[in-house]
C-alpha cells in the first residue's frame, strides 16, 4: 500500500482512503481475490461512509521540501555511509560531490547550474543542471559526459517514454540508452566488443549517473514506488553506442529525424536482454534467429542488436533497416496458444478483439514494425541480441539531440587520453 | 602500494553537496465528504487496466449488492494505461460519471 499512498501524495491527495491488500496482487486466482475482498469488505464500506476527519478535509504538508545544498562534511567512508543510509546511492561506493568536483563537472555545459532541465516523476524533483552534475560526480562520470546526461534527462522526462510507468512498474523495466553521432568517439562510448560489459567509463558512468538521477531526483524508492518484482541489473547501466562507421545503413538517430552530424541519445525501457547464436551465416540465418526468438510473453518496443558483419551480409542481399523491421513484425509470430493475449491478458489491457478463434492461428509478437529498431553494434561473432520492452499504447523510442558547450573541443582534448591501456601478456 | 598515502586519503574531509532534488510543493486537496450509509446509493467502480482489477471490483460488487440490495453500481473503464483520466480524451466522460455516483471504489490490483 505504500506505493499507492506515495502516488496519491505526489498528486496532492495524501488522505485518499485506502484499504490494505489482504490478497496477493495481480497474480491472484479468482477464489483468492473473492476471499480477500470478503475479508476487506467491512473496511471498504467503512472507508466509503466514515465521516471525514479535519486532516482528511484539509491535509497539512509534512516533511521538508527544499533540501540543504551542503549536506555532509566528513571522511570518505563516513560520507558513503551517510549517503547509503539515506537511500542516495546504488549500493556501490560513490565519489564525493564536493563543490570543486561539481564545478569541474559543470565545465561540460554552458547552461547555468540553476537551469531546470526537467522534473522527474514520481516525486517531480527538479533536475537542475547542478543536481545532474552532483549525481554525475557521484557516479564517476566525466565533464564530457554532461551533454549526454542533460539529453538523457530530457529523454527520461519526455511523456512518450513514460517513466511514471516504467520507473515504478512491477515489470522491472530498465532504461536502455543508445548513443549516436560524433560524441561517441569524443567520449569513447564502446560500440564494439563487449559494449554492454563493464570496463568503459562512458558506458558505465553515464548509465550509473542516470540511475542515481532517476532515484535521487525522481524519488523512486525501491519497494516503495519502484515495485519491480525481480529488479533488473540493467538499472546499474545499460549504455551502448551504434557502430555507425561499420554500418551499411543510416544510424538510429537519423531514422529518428536528426542529422548524421548531430549527436543524440535514444531511450526506451526494456526489461529483458537475450543473446542468441545465429541459426546461419546468410541473411535468412540471421533473420530466422531474430524472428524465432522474440518473446511471446513480452512483445513491445524491441531493439534488435546485430553486428557489423551481420549487417554487411544483410545489406549485400538488399536488406535495409526498414525492411528488417517489417519482416520481423510480419514473420515474428507464434501460434495463438503461445501468445500472452491468448490467456486473457488482452482483456485486462483493453485489447479485446486481438485473439483469433483457433489456438493454432498465428499471432504477431510485436505490435507493429514501428515498435522495432535495428542497432548495428558489438564485436565480431555469431550472436544477435534482443532487447525487449513493453507494448503499452503510445509509448515510443525517444531521441534527444545533444547540446555541446562552446569549450567542447578543449574539453574533449583534456579527457581524450583517458582510456584503458592493458598490460601486454 | 603506498599505505601511508592510503591512510592520508582516508582522513581527508569532504564537504559535499546534496544529490536530492528540490520540488515545487504540490497543492494539497482533501477528499470528498462521504455518504452516511450506502443504502440507495450509486457506487462507482473505477476499472484500471490491471489484470486483477475486474476480478477485485466484481467480487466487491457482488458482496456489496448482497449486503445492501438497494445500492447500485456504475462501472467506468479508464481510457489510457497509467495516465490520470483527467489527462486523457476520456476527461469529459469521466467527469460526468464521477458526478453521477455517490462514492467510488478503485482496485489498484497490481
Amino acid at each position: 500500500m505504500t506505493d499507492g499512498r506515495s502516488a496519491a501524495s505526489n498528486k496532492g491527495m495524501p488522505t485518499v482512503r485506502m484499504v490494505p491488500e489482504t490478497i496477493p496482487c495481480e497474480c491472484s486466482l479468482k477464489e483468492d481475490v473473492d476471499a480477500g475482498i470478503h475479508l476487506a469488505m467491512d473496511q471498504i464500506i467503512e472507508a466509503l461512509t466514515k465521516p471525514l476527519s479535519a486532516e482528511e478535509q484539509s491535509p497539512k504538508r509534512k516533511g521538508k521540501v527544499k533540501p540543504s545544498r551542503v549536506v555532509f562534511n566528513g571522511q570518505l567512508e563516513e560520507l558513503n555511509r551517510f549517503f547509503y543510509k539515506r537511500g542516495w546511492g546504488d549500493g556501490l561506493p560513490v565519489l564525493p560531490p564536493t563543490e570543486a568536483a561539481v564545478r569541474e563537472m559543470l565545465a561540460g555545459t554552458d547552461l547555468p547550474p540553476e537551469h531546470v532541465v526537467g522534473e522527474i516523476v514520481p516525486r517531480h524533483g527538479k533536475a537542475t543542471v547542478e543536481i545532474i552534475a552532483v549525481n554525475a560526480v557521484m557516479a564517476g562520470a566525466l565533464p564530457t559526459h554532461m551533454p549526454i546526461l542533460i539529453a538523457c534527462v530530457e529523454a527520461v522526462t519526455d511523456p512518450l517514454v513514460d517513466l511514471g510507468t516504467f520507473g515504478t512498474s512491477t515489470g522491472s523495466w530498465a532504461p536502455f540508452w543508445i548513443i549516436n553521432g560524433p560524441v561517441r568517439n569524443d567520449v569513447h562510448v564502446n560500440c564494439g566488443s563487449g559494449a554492454m560489459s563493464p570496463g568503459d567509463i562512458a558506458n558505465a558512468a553515464i548509465g550509473r549517473a542516470m540511475g542515481l538521477i532517476i532515484k535521487n531526483v525522481g524519488g523512486g524508492r525501491k519497494a516503495v514506488e519502484d515495485m519491480g518484482v525481480f529488479g533488473n541489473p540493467g538499472k546499474y547501466s545499460s549504455v551502448i553506442g551504434e557502430n555507425e562507421e561499420m554500418s551499411p545503413w543510416e544510424p538510429l538517430h537519423v531514422e529518428q529525424g536528426f542529422a548524421r552530424g548531430d549527436s543524440a541519445v535514444t531511450l526506451f525501457f526494456p526489461n529483458s536482454y537475450s543473446q542468441l547464436w545465429q541459426y546461419g551465416s546468410d541473411d535468412m540465418g540471421i533473420l530466422s534467429t531474430l524472428i524465432y526468438n522474440l518473446l511471446p510473453g513480452r512483445g513491445g518496443l524491441s531493439c534488435l542488436l546485430i553486428t557489423p558483419p551481420q549487417a554487411k551480409t544483410l545489406a549485400k542481399k538488399g536488406w535495409t533497416k526498414s525492411m528488417i523491421q517489417k519482416y520481423v513484425f510480419e514473420f515474428g509470430r507464434v501460434p495463438a496458444y503461445r501468445h500472452r493475449f491468448f490467456y486473457g491478458v488482452a482483456q485486462a489491457h483493453g485489447s479485446v478483439g486481438t485473439v483469433p478463434p483457433n489456438a493454432m492461428d498465428p499471432m504477431a509478437i510485436v505490435p507493429s514494425p514501428d515498435h522495432i529498431r535495428i542497432l548495428v553494434t558489438g564485436g565480431p561473432g555469431a550472436f544477435v541480441a534482443l532487447v525487449c520492452g513493453a507494448g503499452l499504447p503510445g509509448r515510443q523510442f525517444v531521441t534527444k539531440k545533444l547540446g555541446l558547450p562552446s569549450n567542447w573541443t578543449k574539453l574533449v582534448a583534456k579527457y581524450k587520453n583517458l582510456v584503458p591501456v592493458y598490460e601486454k601478456y | 602500494m603506498n599505505i601511508r598515502a592510503g591512510i592520508d586519503q582516508r582522513s581527508t574531509e569532504y564537504e559535499v553537496l546534496s544529490p536530492w532534488a528540490d520540488v515545487d510543493p504540490v497543492p494539497l486537496r482533501g477528499i470528498n465528504s462521504r455518504p452516511k450509509d450506502l443504502a440507495g446509493k450509486k457506487i462507482g467502480l473505477f476499472l484500471n487496466h490491471k489484470r486483477a482489477g475486474h476480478l477485485s471490483l466484481s467480487a466487491f460488487e457482488k458482496e456489496l449488492l448482497e449486503r445492501i440490495p438497494s445500492a447500485t453500481t456504475s462501472w467506468y473503464e479508464c481510457t489510457g494505461h497509467n495516465i490520470p483520466e483527467m489527462l486523457t480524451e476520456g476527461k469529459a466522460k469521466f467527469e460526468a460519471w464521477v458526478g453521477s455516483v455517490d462514492a467510488v471504489v478503485l482496485a489498484v490490483a497490481d
